[in-house]
């Protein structure tokens, strides 16, 4: 079985077809079905947030059998993540995406869960705080992206259980929750 | 002597025959009679030989391959029926039906990457895997009987010889010879190209695309188009091992 890291690469991957987008409907339908759950396993498992799609991407070159996808191809297969809510283009070209493994409603949960679990109701932290703090350690949400943040941040906003105030700079944006 | 005229003639005549068929009946019975007693020291002595070595039937793949080789020579199919002698002893036809469902499960599952055309190999291997809890060994021989027995609900299941190997088909595509001819090229890399094709049988260009073509859309072909050199390649996951996971 080959690996990327200590990410376990599935059999697909080694197979030349899958790297050129299939005419047949049926057996598109089950490459781009194949290639969403490898770069959302992929992204979960290495923490990715981000794929620009004109840069190079260890998922999308396969150097043992010498194939690599087609801007065609990663585009196919990051549209349909994005149709199905699992990831955004962060841009109108469609050059960068945001990868969704956890959608935003779910991001909100996990924040919500360790809010309580730590015993930070009702108190203030940086936006900078929850990404990189202490108290987030050993947690899903220790070095998530800033963007998915934001929003799953703007989510609890609307529904009443966080309050974001802005501050002088990005770096100190803060947010009270409330339980 | 000439034949005595008359009602006395006829008589004996007709008892002559009364005699005779009485006589042919006679032997008939007693040869069924025989017939029958045979059969039945036959039939108990199969089932002693299938009682004594049940275990071995049960666990070891050679040996029923043997066994059932040995049934069929004699006209007796252990799996004819589930009710009866066979099922109950040996509990064989519930292991065949069983693979049987397990066999539809892994085509089913496997359609998409295939195209419904899969390797009695790998077919062997998955359903193995599958199987892990049974721990009991499951040969080729007892995939390709537990396809036999799938017939019957005329789903189309089949097992179709492609050059060396045995494919087994689940979907009612009917491959013709060209096809045949490419699967069995395919073998040796896991892909043709139209060149290969064509050069190969010597077919005038157009019967290898056309040809292709069709084997693309029924979904049994992929194209590749990723080589250095350019020239687009028909990979046949049915044919290449461990292309579907």
């Amino acid at each position: 079985m080959q690996k990327l890291g200590d990410f376990k690469l599935p059999q697909f991957f080694n197979y030349p077809p899958y790297f050129t987008l299939q005419p047949v409907r049926d057996t598109r339908e089950k490459q781009v079905q194949l290639w969403k759950e490898l770069i959302l396993d992929y992204c979960r498992n290495q923490k990715i947030f981000v794929i620009g799609i004109e840069e190079e991407f260890p998922l999308f070159t396969n150097q043992v059998i010498e194939r690599f996808l087609s801007h065609e191809a990663k585009e196919t297969f990051l549209s349909a993540l994005v149709s199905e809510g699992r990831a955004e283009w962060m841009d109108k070209g469609h050059k960068r995406c945001l990868i969704l493994w956890h959608r935003i409603q779910e991001w909100a949960d996990i924040i919500m869960r360790f809010v309580k679990e730590t015993g930070l109701e009702d108190s203030v932290m940086t936006i900078e705080e929850i990404r990189s703090g202490i108290e987030s350690r050993g947690t899903e949400l220790h070095g998530m992206d800033r963007t998915i943040l934001t929003r799953a941040l703007k989510l609890l906003e609307q529904k009443g259980k966080a309050a974001i105030f802005k501050g002088s700079s990005a770096d100190d944006e803060g947010v009270k929750f409330s339980a | 002597m000439r034949k005595r005229p008359g009602i006395g003639g006829l008589q004996t005549a007709a008892a002559a025959r009364d005699q005779y068929r009485l006589l042919g009946e006679n032997v008939a019975k007693i040869r069924t009679d025989l017939m029958k007693e045979q059969l039945t020291t036959f039939r108990s002595q199969l089932e002693d030989f299938a009682r004594n070595h049940k275990n071995d039937i049960r666990k070891n793949p050679a040996f029923r391959s043997q066994f059932h080789e040995m049934c069929a020579k004699i006209g007796v199919d252990p799996l004819a029926s589930n009710k009866g002698f066979w099922a109950e002893l040996l509990g064989i036809g519930d292991f065949y039906y069983e693979l049987g469902v397990q066999i539809v499960d892994i085509c089913l599952a496997t359609r998409s990457l295939n195209g419904g055309l899969i390797n009695l190999q790998e077919l062997c291997t998955l359903l193995c895997q599958r199987r892990k809890a049974a721990r009991d060994f499951v040969s080729e021989d007892d995939c390709l009987r537990a396809i036999s027995k799938l017939k019957v609900l005329g789903s189309g299941f089949e097992v179709i010889s492609v050059g060396k190997k045995k494919l087994v088909r689940s979907v009612p595509t009917e491959l013709n010879k060209d096809h045949n001819e490419i699967l069995e090229l395919a073998q040796a890399q896991g892909y043709v190209t139209v060149e290969e094709v064509e050069r190969r049988f010597s077919w005038p260009s157009g019967r290898a695309t056309d040809a292709l073509e069709t084997l693309l859309e029924e979904g049994l072909a992929m194209i590749d188009d990723g080589h250095r050199d350019c020239k687009r390649r028909y990979w046949f996951p049915c044919v290449s091992v461990s292309a579907s996971a």
